[in-house]
């Protein structure tokens, strides 16, 4: 039963983690919290539900949402957050401005799809369970764990050893340095927001295929616990939300394990606050995107 | 006395398959005045994909009245679905607003249990009668002296659930996983576990869950570990497939059974293979046959593209119930608390509908079993 729980744990884990990375990468390089993120995430299902509808192949229909996903970002940037920036608004704004365009977003959402749970009607999903053992997974969920590790690794990559990352890096840093030294602003933040909201897109539209469901109101089911995730982790650090996003996924799965599944988000929640109250910048501290 | 209802409902039954056309013509007491009657129903927010249903069958039901379908001896009457946005506070307003407006003299709804337990209050306080259409949790009569429901409570229903699969199955052990943050879920498995205990079931273990919660596979494995005889879900749709989903994948042999939440004509094609057989203990069956079901379900699916759900059913079946309070000439508050008191057999797509002594709908639960493409009767 243990081995299954560990997986259990790794593949909630892995859609926590891709989740919150997107959502670290935006606070660490603006200083804001960016909860139409989640928006995004649901948006991107419903992209990918419409575009195998209409007959695309699945990798065809993930690679095109992905990239939707990342020109919503832009636009969401584009519309709520830069003209702010010009004005320097702060932080708080910022966050209320992000609040609205989740709420349009849904609304937009709603308006098109309704309210009713749909599904995909794939021959992958109805592959029979692999077995190993005394432990079982399916051909998708092996298949999403790899892909969100691997969109891990690439966003690792990009970040450390590509001129864009450097340049992300840069202004997570210092934005007037970096723009001292010739980094365009608008261009590199505009790239940051393409990249965190086509991981997001990347998320949800895993965690709708896993669970064969996309909701208007899925976004909203993971917020929070993507929220805990890199507060845990450290505001703004990458390798913080992928440890945090498999810390909780663990927790919530073990607690199920040992007879506390109506303590499950107690506890879990009350595991983050334990590591907070011995490191409350976080498991990596703030400002760790700089040295990604 | 029990004996004399159950014949009167079974003699207008037969009436009523016999004679499906039959509608009154004749001009009643209230023909020619306008009643309006409000509904209270969560079209938008978490709750939305059972508001909607709600919302539509209210629709269809505004339709029906003007095409005379349903009858009120010449009465206008209509239905004023507003939305409460799933959000207890809106609920209240509402109440609120129907009970201050001087024209209402009914509210239909809200869409969950624990908004009644906030709302309902207002209505009492201001002796507005309330129908429930899906507020099943325990309790929900309780809030006042004119507040009913057509929707059967879980108290009614799962008991026969317990009984008639222990019949079958005749299983020893148990395991339940429910909700436990929602009034009705929470319910269901509260309910499932007494019923279980009566009849000498073990259970073997308790899992909870929260709404909106699609990961289930931890709780599965290690319910598996247990081994039971029978899997208990107290769930809501959404949940529900999910749950018999992840438990055929982890390769669950066992029976499972439920409640009113996992009455969706939906189960089969969304839970998958893996459903067939789940047992369904529910207040309504589309393929149903009492009269006027099947014009339901055929308008209902012309009207909105697919099948109506339980929701739908019983919020036509309140309508039912509100037009022949109408066509009886109960348009007032007042009239219509004494008017839901005292009705004695109403035909609805639910069946013939009345109420206790404690306002709630007395009909018979269908207890059902998940086959390709649907549900049949369980045997």
């Amino acid at each position: 039963m243990i081995a299954q729980q560990l997986i259990n744990g790794l593949l909630l884990g892995a859609v926590y983690a891709l989740f919150a990375i997107g959502y670290t990468l935006v606070f660490g390089v603006l200083d804001i919290l960016n909860l139409a993120h989640a928006a995004i995430f649901m948006l991107a299902a419903f992209a990918t539900w419409s575009m195998l509808g209409a007959g695309l192949p699945l990798p065809l229909a993930f690679l095109l949402a992905v990239v939707l996903a990342g020109i919503l970002g832009v636009l969401l940037d584009r519309i709520a957050f830069a003209p702010l920036r010009r004005r320097n608004a702060g932080t708080l704004i910022p966050l209320i401005s992000s609040i609205g365009m989740a709420i349009i977003f849904g609304a937009i959402a709603r308006g098109i799809y309704g309210v009713d749970e749909r599904h995909f009607t794939l021959p992958l999903l109805d592959a029979p369970p692999m077995r190993f053992g005394p432990v079982t997974f399916t051909t998708v969920e092996i298949s999403i764990f790899a892909l969100a590790i691997v969109l891990m690794l690439v966003l690792t990559y990009v970040m450390r050893a590509t001129p864009l990352g450097r340049r992300i890096r840069a202004v997570a840093e210092d934005s007037v340095a970096a723009q001292l030294l010739g980094v365009n602003l608008e261009h590199t933040i505009g790239a940051t927001f393409f990249i965190a909201s086509a991981l997001g897109g990347a998320a949800g539209i895993l965690t709708a295929l896993q669970y064969n469901s996309v909701t208007v109101d899925m976004g909203g089911q993971i917020e929070l616990k993507g929220l805990a995730v890199i507060i845990l982790g450290g505001m703004g650090s990458i390798t913080g939300a992928v440890i945090g996003g498999f810390v909780l996924g663990g927790v919530e799965t073990l607690a199920i394990a040992y007879n506390l599944s109506e303590w499950r988000d107690a506890l879990a929640f009350g595991v983050m606050f334990l590591i907070l109250i011995i490191r409350p910048r976080g498991i990596f501290g703030k400002r760790a995107l700089r040295a990604a | 006395m029990k004996r004399s209802l159950l014949f009167s409902i079974a003699a207008v039954a037969a009436l009523a398959v016999a004679m499906p056309g039959v509608a009154a013509t004749v001009k009643g007491p209230a023909a020619g005045k306008t009643v309006k009657i409000g509904v209270i129903a969560d079209v938008t927010g978490a709750a939305a994909v059972y508001g909607v249903s709600q919302k539509n069958a209210y629709d269809l039901a505004n339709d029906d009245l003007k095409s005379g379908r349903i009858d009120t001896g010449g009465a206008n009457l209509s239905f004023d679905v507003q939305d409460a946005a799933s959000d207890g506070n809106q609920v209240v307003n509402l109440f609120q607003k129907f009970t201050t407006d001087g024209t209402t003299p009914l509210v239909l709804g809200p869409t969950l249990s624990g908004e009644a337990k906030r709302g309902d209050p207002v209505a009492v306080r201001a002796s507005m009668p309330v129908l429930g259409t899906s507020t099943t949790a325990d309790g929900i009569t309780d809030l006042g002296p004119c507040v009913f429901r057509v929707s059967l409570s879980e108290a009614q229903v799962i008991p026969t659930t317990v009984a008639k699969t222990h019949a079958l199955w005749k299983y020893k052990t148990a395991a339940i996983i429910y909700g436990d943050d929602n009034a009705f879920t929470k319910t269901n498995g509260d309910i499932f576990k007494d019923q279980l205990d009566k009849a000498g079931v073990q259970i073997v273990d308790t899992e909870t869950f929260h709404q909106g919660d699609k990961d289930f596979q931890a709780s599965l494995t290690k319910i598996q570990a247990k081994k039971p005889d029978v899997l208990v879900i107290g769930a809501l749709f959404p949940e529900g497939t999910k749950i018999i989903e992840q438990a055929t994948k982890l390769g669950f042999k066992t029976h499972m059974m439920g409640g009113n939440g996992l009455n969706s004509s939906q189960m089969y094609d969304v839970a998958g293979p893996g459903a067939r057989g789940t047992v369904v203990g529910a207040a309504w069956f589309l393929g149903g046959g009492y009269s006027g079901n099947a014009a339901f379900v055929a308008n209902y699916k012309k009207k909105f593209g697919s099948d109506p759900d339980q929701f739908a059913a019983q919020s036509y079946a309140a309508a039912q119930v509100a037009a022949e309070l109408v066509r009886a000439g109960k348009i007032t508050k007042a009239d219509m608390c004494t008017g839901l008191r005292d009705l004695h057999i109403v035909q609805t797509v639910l069946g013939p509908i009345a109420f206790d002594a404690n306002r709630d709908v007395r009909s018979a639960p269908v207890i059902l079993q998940i086959v390709k493409g649907g549900f049949a009767y369980l045997h």
